[in-house]
């Protein structure tokens, strides 16, 4: 039954169209996305209807973990979008033609993510992953301002490039799989296939997938698309972007990893700790000198990106701290943006020079940024501090000390860069544009203190079930990891 | 006709397949680069066909017929128009490059991808082995011209030659597996649609489709 899951957006996509009540049409499809999403989820933790080795469709742990966190983000996204875009559209001369193309796009676009972790078969997630860089490019588009356009025209040429670039990679891994055999053409069936294929052949699918889908994640140095895709969007649609789109597709990246590990003379773990440490790297020190505060978070986008790859890189030692933190990420990064969201709505700026002294003018919008960027830097007790020293713990453990030092410094250095920039917005005398900020509709502060109760219960408390599904993944994960 | 005559037309189809993707990295007019992607396209679909024989696999002959609709006829004539102002401007198109450098680096490129692909595929079913070294080197020449064009319209053509490229390969390598071809091009086919839409909506709200000119998002000086 969880194939359903997609369904209802693609329904409320369909409703948006033509009928009126759009917003909670779809605000009502995210929630039956999630219901479904819970229900795959409650049958794994039960053993029941586990996806065989020749389904094409199903859903194991590791892809529950994703599908529970974008089923939960849509349901967030969906709730801010309301508010948000009637807001948004307020001063637009026809604004029902403007909402009827937001929620169109938000549904297809929501339906493609929900479909990614289902997907069994390598040709079909890669397909599923196209389809979200298609409906969204007109969501970054969507102001039709100049720097809107400018973002999703590098949104899309860079992003599709990479994936058909991956493309190649995939067709490669098929034909090696065909000529190893054959059988379904499922990622287990790849798996099982991959020790008898031909190693240059592995390597070099390796090689297109990493350049391909690493552009698609936002990985240095292919990542100049993603502040601007990421931080132009409507506030709901970065959210759902930088949360969990860039998420989806290191998804797929980790289904495809026990095909390559092991090839003779490719130290895969080292490929992806030395990305993943630029990645983190140069994203720590432009987090320092931006001047846009949702770019701030778009970079910190990147930032995590670089730290999921480095812990992919450490080993089977990192398997649960990774899953954990896909896990904070994505909840915590979507409160950053609904955070920044208010602010940009009440305030109608971007920069963060412009923004001073919130807590005076506005202390309950201040307080959920101040919590956002804390809790998206890594403070305790917000979720993100615990997967991230978890991460650092299993550096220390596997004796990678290299990793450890340089992750634990640019983590320092992004903590301070995100909250350097927070403090000169939330603290001081209010600034011309603070002083002069418009009501934004409450709603939107409701769905913020929403995003924020998990993050801060999670540093605290891990639910039994939540801990056994993340467990389970992380054993699905091992298999790809060096020892 | 023989096994021997299938193969060494097909190398021939290989070779002009090769020659197009650097002929659009030399061309300086955008009409010039339409017509050379339907050439492109004609190509890719006659190496299709070729395979087709050469497997004796109908699936393929479907691919080749989907092929044929679109690449050379459905995909120009959607360019055409949406795009028309941009590919009726007789101006030349800007490169960051100068076109004898980018053709010598482009070369370069070539002969070490070859260098590097052609002894991974030895020993290889000698179709797919072409297919699959030039596919590899025309999607590598494709990134290069995407890397130095300027205006949307090439980079959109940049795009189809990266697509070009990887299908060229494809078509060789899963012969078995017709729908996943079919998705590709159908999903080839949605993607060229709104990426020119997107060029067209840039073109009408900024006058320009020159990207080059698109500079407003990166990170500058904080003003005091």
């Amino acid at each position: 039954m969880v194939w359903l899951m997609p369904i209802p957006a693609l329904l409320a996509a369909l409703w948006s169209r033509w009928l009126p009540g759009a917003r909670w049409v779809t605000v009502l499809a995210a929630l039956l996305g999630f219901a479904l999403a819970l229900v795959g989820a409650h049958n794994i933790l039960h053993g029941q209807n586990l996806p065989t080795p020749q389904s094409w469709i199903g859903l194991d742990a590791l892809g529950a973990v994703f599908a529970l966190l974008t089923a939960f983000l849509g349901v967030t996204a969906s709730l801010y979008s309301g508010p948000y875009i009637a807001h948004h559209l307020a001063h637009v001369a026809d604004p029902r033609a403007g909402l009827r193309r937001y929620y169109v796009y938000f549904n297809l676009f929501l339906a493609s993510l929900l479909a990614v972790p289902l997907m069994q078969q390598p040709a079909l997630a890669w397909v599923t992953v196209e389809l979200t860089t298609l409906f969204s490019i007109f969501l970054v588009g969507f102001d039709g301002s100049k720097p809107a356009l400018e973002a999703a025209w590098k949104y899309a040429v860079i992003t599709i490039m990479g994936a058909t670039v991956a493309a190649l990679g995939f067709f490669l891994l098929l034909w090696g799989l065909q000529r190893a055999g054959g059988g379904p053409q499922t990622f287990a069936a790849l798996v099982q296939a991959s020790p008898l294929m031909n190693p240059l052949l592995r390597k070099v699918a390796f090689a297109l997938i990493l350049f391909g889908f690493g552009s698609k994640i936002g990985l240095v140095p292919i990542h100049t698309w993603l502040p601007d895709a990421h931080s132009q969007a409507p506030t709901p649609v970065c959210a759902l972007l930088s949360g969990i789109e860039v998420s989806l597709i290191l998804y797929v990246v980790m289904r495809l990893l026990p095909v390559f590990i092991g090839i003779p003379g490719l130290h895969l773990e080292h490929w992806l700790s030395v990305i993943g440490l630029v990645s983190v790297g140069v994203a720590a020190f432009l987090l320092l000198q931006v001047h846009d505060y949702k770019r701030l978070f778009a970079y910190s986008t990147v930032e995590h990106m670089g730290i999921l790859m480095t812990a992919l890189g450490l080993g089977k030692i990192a398997a649960y701290p990774v899953v954990l933190q896909v896990l904070t990420h994505a909840l915590t990064k979507s409160l950053a943006f609904y955070a920044a969201g208010i602010v940009l709505v009440i305030t109608g700026t971007r920069e963060i020079s412009a923004v001073r002294g919130l807590l005076r003018k506005r202390p309950w919008t201040a307080a959920l940024l101040l919590a956002a960027a804390l809790a998206i830097a890594g403070a305790p007790p917000f979720a993100v501090f615990s997967s991230e020293f978890a991460i650092l713990r299993a550096a220390a453990a596997g004796g990678d000390y290299v990793s450890l030092v340089l992750l634990a410094t640019f983590i320092i250095i992004a903590f301070a860069g995100i909250l350097i920039q927070g403090n000169h917005m939330v603290f001081g005398e209010p600034s011309p544009a603070v002083a002069s900020a418009v009501h934004g509709p409450r709603g939107l502060q409701w769905v913020a203190v929403l995003a924020l109760l998990p993050v801060l219960v999670l540093g605290l408390w891990m639910p039994a079930p939540l801990s056994q599904l993340l467990h389970a993944a992380a054993r699905q994960l091992t298999g790809g990891l060096a020892p | 006709m023989t096994a021997s005559v299938l193969l060494s037309l097909n190398t021939l189809v290989a070779v002009l397949f090769l020659l197009t993707a650097f002929m659009m990295i030399s061309a300086r007019q955008a009409q010039a680069v339409l017509y050379l992607y339907v050439g492109q396209g004609l190509l890719l679909a006659a190496s299709t066909m070729l395979l087709a024989a050469h497997f004796a696999s109908p699936e393929l002959v479907i691919v080749a017929a989907i092929t044929l609709l679109a690449k050379p006829i459905a995909i120009p004539l959607l360019i055409n128009r949406l795009l028309s102002p941009a590919l009726r401007r007789r101006r030349e198109l800007s490169s960051v490059l100068g076109i004898p450098v980018a053709l010598i680096i482009a070369l370069l490129l070539a002969v070490v991808a070859y260098a590097v692909a052609r002894p991974q595929v030895a020993g290889q079913d000698p179709a797919a082995a072409t297919n699959l070294s030039i596919g590899l080197v025309v999607t590598l020449l494709g990134v290069f011209l995407l890397a130095i064009r300027r205006e949307a319209l090439p980079q959109l053509f940049a795009l189809m030659t990266i697509d070009n490229g990887v299908f060229f390969a494809g078509i060789a390598i899963t012969t078995s597996s017709a729908l996943v071809e079919f998705a590709a091009a159908l999903e080839g086919v949605m993607v060229v649609m709104i990426v020119a839409l997107l060029a067209r909506t840039i073109a009408l709200t900024l006058g320009s489709t020159d990207t080059g000119e698109m500079t407003a998002l990166r990170e500058r000086e904080r003003k005091p």
